[in-house]
């Protein structure tokens, strides 16, 4: 597929074609990965051109309307709701998943090793469980009667009801979903912080360094690493979210939860195709501006250096 | 100021299903004030011992004392490595990446609460002492190897520690600023009479530094001497090699004579000597000549060069005795000698160091 | 002594703290377990923190016979999805890392765009997903999942496997070259073997992910005999299933296989990523 300018042509001993027929080889083996990377974007592209049409339940037979879809979108209560929604969840996950990620993980720097490995996949386990799932027993939890409800009301306090209000909907949704990704942000930070080397710890240690000391002035400022892989990892799982608002809202149209990923599945079904694919964009768009810089800065960074 | 005791200290490591003897009995007293050095080949013991006496490794068995209170027990840390008052500098000196020299220097001040005013005139004192002023607000990848390692001491000196422990100090450092940096752990050390320990496995660390010596072997402690007994009296073949480069040959002794070839002879330093043994003798003890006569030398026989190349101001010649091929030694000679020629080699006799064939030394001196 | 005293209570506050926290976390695997076993009457009347007085597979069996096929579907989909990405993601990865030195532009764009691929939200590209799979009769076939699946599994295989590929230093790939050996040779004999705990790391990732991805059998099949052990779980809950102890029934047959991968083959997962958030020093 792809032959280099310099060797590949100049030397035409046996050597030169073994360097040729390589390329080749290089070529067909990234291929599958190009292919389906190039489908991808085609797909991502025929959204946006989707996004330009006016093709809905009212236009059966759409027509070009260049931004005029997109105007629509943004005056809808729906999506202003979940695009607002969206930002809270994603930010918020950012801001305390990283900050209790990160004492959790220096909780487990201090304990022993088996103990840490057993600790560290309880805190992963949710992962391995799908989000419906996660939400669905979660749901079962707020329940006033059968879940903390019941377990407040025996204890003499109030009987604890997370979905009353819009507010401790949004709350209790947004625990879940801490409780599902803080345990990346905790794996990170951990990592993180034992790479740093050992002797450092122990210099600081017979300095006298309280071990809140160690972590805060030693272990964390060394931890570029884990805190920007944890970030962007918080942010993106906890952007496209569906499932959960899903199950916990008992639908996607929980005006208390709904999230952009559900606007769009919502205006599908709605049958406004040309929204649905107008948000699709929008996700598209800002996952980008997120996954973008951050691939080619950190990532590169860490491949290139070897 | 602390001295340091050890009352047989063992530590035992676990690998799969065999056991590493690290530390495997190590009975030392070493006196408030004193340098004390410790040799040994890599990966017999020094710095687990180390890390015993710093509280950073937990005894299997044994006691460590600093003056005398217990520091560390069997099973277990008496007083923590904080509350010990020591200094520690690691190989790799371990300074704090993320904070400049100033606040590597002040960090133990800091944890220890020490006023502001009071850790900034410490601080500034140890680091003019030390020649770090100009790089106070420098971060460590900045600066220099020799900067970083002074960075460490200081950081370890300006909390005026009890005992300084020091782990290979200068074995990450370019050979030209050694010497240097020896003679300023040095200068230090004895102005402050600080009680320190150094472990290296380069003896001139230990030489240069070192009051008194110990030698640890497989987790044993061989021989505690000052450093130029250890040099001149090794108690066993492995320390003679640890003190520098010595020739080691098989010889036969008879009637008084250590033969090491049919020609090639010398008078044995103990009477009565018979049976084959190891004969030690440093290059620097040997002399090549065409006279038969040297100040404080004695004849032994007549060898062939073999080889002769310059190393660092020396040149080391390879000879053979004239009617023994197979036996090679190696001769500090003060010039070029013309591989192929015959010369006399002469010896000083009381540096010669017999050890029996497993190695022990037979030529210690009587102790009183 | 004091100081003894003050390091033991600082370790009992460590030691509790951690097991508050991890009570907390424990305590939705916890209901989901027990309450599988109560009859429904018991799972309507007693709270989801009490343990069944008379345990009971009722629920289980319940839901067994209509999950056996779609956890053979999700089987027969996942498990060739997940080697097939992991393998063909790898050479990718290995692609972009060869040409990375000399063709930096490519490779920029190579990370982009399989950066994007692995975090862009499934629900964002189902439309025209949906829209090529219908024209091309690929609906409701295995094809046409395992398609959609590897259309983003495989970028997600290749960006993981990008960021462990920097194991192997490049010298030795340069070694191989003018030993004359081909790429697929290097590929197999000289990079493959020392980058199997990241391998390992991404199969799993991608195996538990792929798994648990509820959206594209959720588009992609139309027939029961086809579902998805997700989708089918779907069933069991919210506005359709009344009956709960099946929910939590079938919540743990959906959750038991990903699980198990988990637990069995969790500290690979978790060495091999640890490795890369940290700076190749393994956890």
């Amino acid at each position: 597929m792809k032959e280099s300018h310099g060797e590949g042509t100049k030397v035409k001993t046996k050597e030169g074609k073994g360097i040729g027929r390589s390329y080749i080889q290089l070529g067909l083996m990234a291929l599958p990965t190009l292919f389906f990377s190039a489908f991808l974007i085609y797909i991502v592209a025929w959204n946006l051109w989707l996004s330009t049409l006016n093709w809905s339940l009212l236009h059966s037979k759409p027509s070009f309307v260049g931004f005029g879809t997109y105007a629509i979108v943004f005056k809808d209560l729906f999506f202003k709701v979940s695009i607002y929604h969206s930002t809270i969840f994603s930010l918020g996950l950012v801001a305390i998943g990283d900050a209790v990620g990160l004492l959790l993980a220096g909780l487990l720097y201090y304990l022993p090793n088996t103990q840490r490995a057993v600790y560290l996949s309880i805190f992963l386990y949710p992962m391995a469980i799908s989000m419906a799932t996660n939400g669905l027993i979660w749901d079962w939890l707020f329940n006033p009667e059968l879940g903390f409800g019941w377990l407040t009301s025996h204890m003499g306090l109030p009987r604890l009801n997370p979905l009353a209000t819009a507010t401790s909907t949004t709350l209790s949704m947004f625990l879940v979903e801490f409780w599902a990704y803080t345990g990346l942000a905790v794996l990170f930070y951990l990592a993180s912080f034992m790479s740093v080397d050992k002797s450092i710890v122990e210099a600081a240690r017979i300095d006298g360094a309280s071990g809140f000391k160690i972590l805060f002035r030693i272990l964390v400022p060394n931890s570029m690493n884990g805190f920007i892989v944890a970030t962007a990892l918080l942010f993106l799982f906890s952007f496209r979210m569906f499932s959960l608002p899903f199950v916990i809202g008992g639908g996607p149209t929980n005006l208390d939860l709904m999230t952009l990923v559900e606007y769009v599945y919502y205006r599908f079904y709605t049958e406004f195709f040309s929204e649905s694919a107008a948000a699709s964009t929008i996700i598209t768009a800002i996952a980008a501006a997120v996954i973008i810089p951050y691939a080619v800065y950190g990532i590169r960074k860490w491949v290139m250096r070897g | 100021m602390a001295s340091v005791r050890t009352e047989n200290l063992k530590k035992i490591f676990k690998k799969g299903k065999s056991e590493v003897h690290a530390v495997d009995g190590i009975t030392l007293t070493i006196p408030d004030g004193q340098a004390f050095g410790i040799l040994g080949p890599s990966g017999h013991g020094k710095t687990t011992f180390l890390r015993l006496v710093a509280g950073l490794e937990v005894p299997t068995d044994g006691y460590i004392y600093f003056d005398d209170d217990l520091v560390s027990a069997p099973g277990r840390i008496v007083v923590e490595p904080e509350h010990r008052g020591i200094a520690m500098v690691f190989q790799l000196w371990a300074l704090y990446p993320n904070m400049t020299v100033y606040d590597n220097i002040a960090f133990p001040l800091r944890n220890a609460g020490v006023p502001k005013s009071e850790i900034d005139k410490r601080v500034r004192e140890i680091a003019e002492e030390l020649g770090l002023t100009r790089v106070l607000n420098h971060y460590p990848r900045e600066i220099s190897g020799g900067q970083m390692q002074r960075t460490a001491l200081a950081r370890a000196l300006v909390k005026n520690p009890r005992v300084l422990l020091l782990d290979e100090p200068f074995s990450n450092l370019d050979a030209a600023i050694r010497d240097g940096a020896r003679a300023l752990v040095r200068r230090i050390q004895r102005e402050r009479k600080l009680t320190t320990i150094i472990v290296s496995h380069d003896p001139a660390d230990i030489f240069s530094i070192a009051e008194v010596a110990g030698v640890i072997i497989n987790g044993k402690l061989v021989q505690v001497a000052p450093p130029t007994e250890i040099y001149d009296s090794p108690a066993n073949e492995t320390v003679a090699r640890l003190g520098g480069d010595i020739n080691v040959i098989e010889v036969k002794a008879s009637d008084g004579i250590i033969y090491i070839s049919n020609s090639v002879k010398l008078p044995s330093p103990i009477p009565k000597l018979e049976g084959r043994f190891r004969l030690g003798i440093r290059p620097e003890d040997l002399v090549l000549s065409d006279s038969a006569e040297a100040p404080g030398m004695t004849l032994v026989g007549r060898v062939k060069v073999k080889v002769s190349s310059y190393v660092a101001g020396i040149f080391r010649t390879l000879v053979s005795p004239i009617d023994d091929d197979s036996i090679e030694i190696l001769v500090n000679a003060n010039g070029y000698v013309e591989p192929g020629s015959e010369k006399n080699l002469l010896v000083r006799l009381p540096k010669v160091k017999v050890f029996s064939e497993k190695g022990e030394s037979l030529t210690l001196p009587l102790k009183s | 002594m004091a100081s003894y005293r003050a390091r033991l209570a600082k370790y009992v506050i460590l030691q509790l703290a951690g097991a508050i926290v991890i009570v907390f976390w424990l305590i939705p695997l916890y209901a989901m377990l027990i309450d599988g076993f109560k009859t429904n009457f018991e799972a309507t009347a007693t709270s989801v923190f009490q343990l069944p007085a008379t345990p009971t597979l009722s629920a289980y069996i319940a839901v067994w016979n209509s999950m056996k096929r779609p956890l053979i579907n999700s089987l027969i989909v996942v498990i060739p999805v997940t080697l097939i990405s992991g393998i063909l993601g790898t050479m990718g990865a290995y692609f972009f890392y060869v040409l990375g030195e000399k063709h930096p532009i490519v490779s920029n764009a190579g990370f982009s765009v399989i950066s994007l691929a692995t975090f862009l939200p499934v629900e964002s590209a189902f439309l025209p997903l949906y829209l090529f799979e219908y024209s091309s009769h690929m609906v409701n076939t295995y094809w046409g999942l395992i398609f959609a699946y590897l259309l983003f599994y495989i970028p997600t295989a290749a960006l993981l496997m990008s960021i462990f590929m920097p194991v192997v230093p490049r010298y030795l790939i340069e070694a191989a070259r003018i030993d004359e050996a081909d790429h697929w040779t290097i590929f197999w004999k000289v990079v493959f073997p020392l980058i199997v705990p990241g391998f390992l790391s991404t199969v799993i990732f991608v195996f538990v992910m792929s798994w648990n991805n509820f959206f594209l059998p959720l588009i992609l099949t139309t027939t029961p005999s086809m579902r998805m052990v997700p989708v089918e779980e779907r069933y069991f809950t919210g506005g359709y299933g009344t009956l709960y102890n099946e929910t939590y029934a079938a919540a743990v047959l959906a959750s038991i296989v990903p699980l198990a991968v988990f637990i069995a083959l969790g500290r690979y997962f978790v060495r091999g990523l640890a490795a890369l958030g940290g700076g190749a020093k393994g956890v």
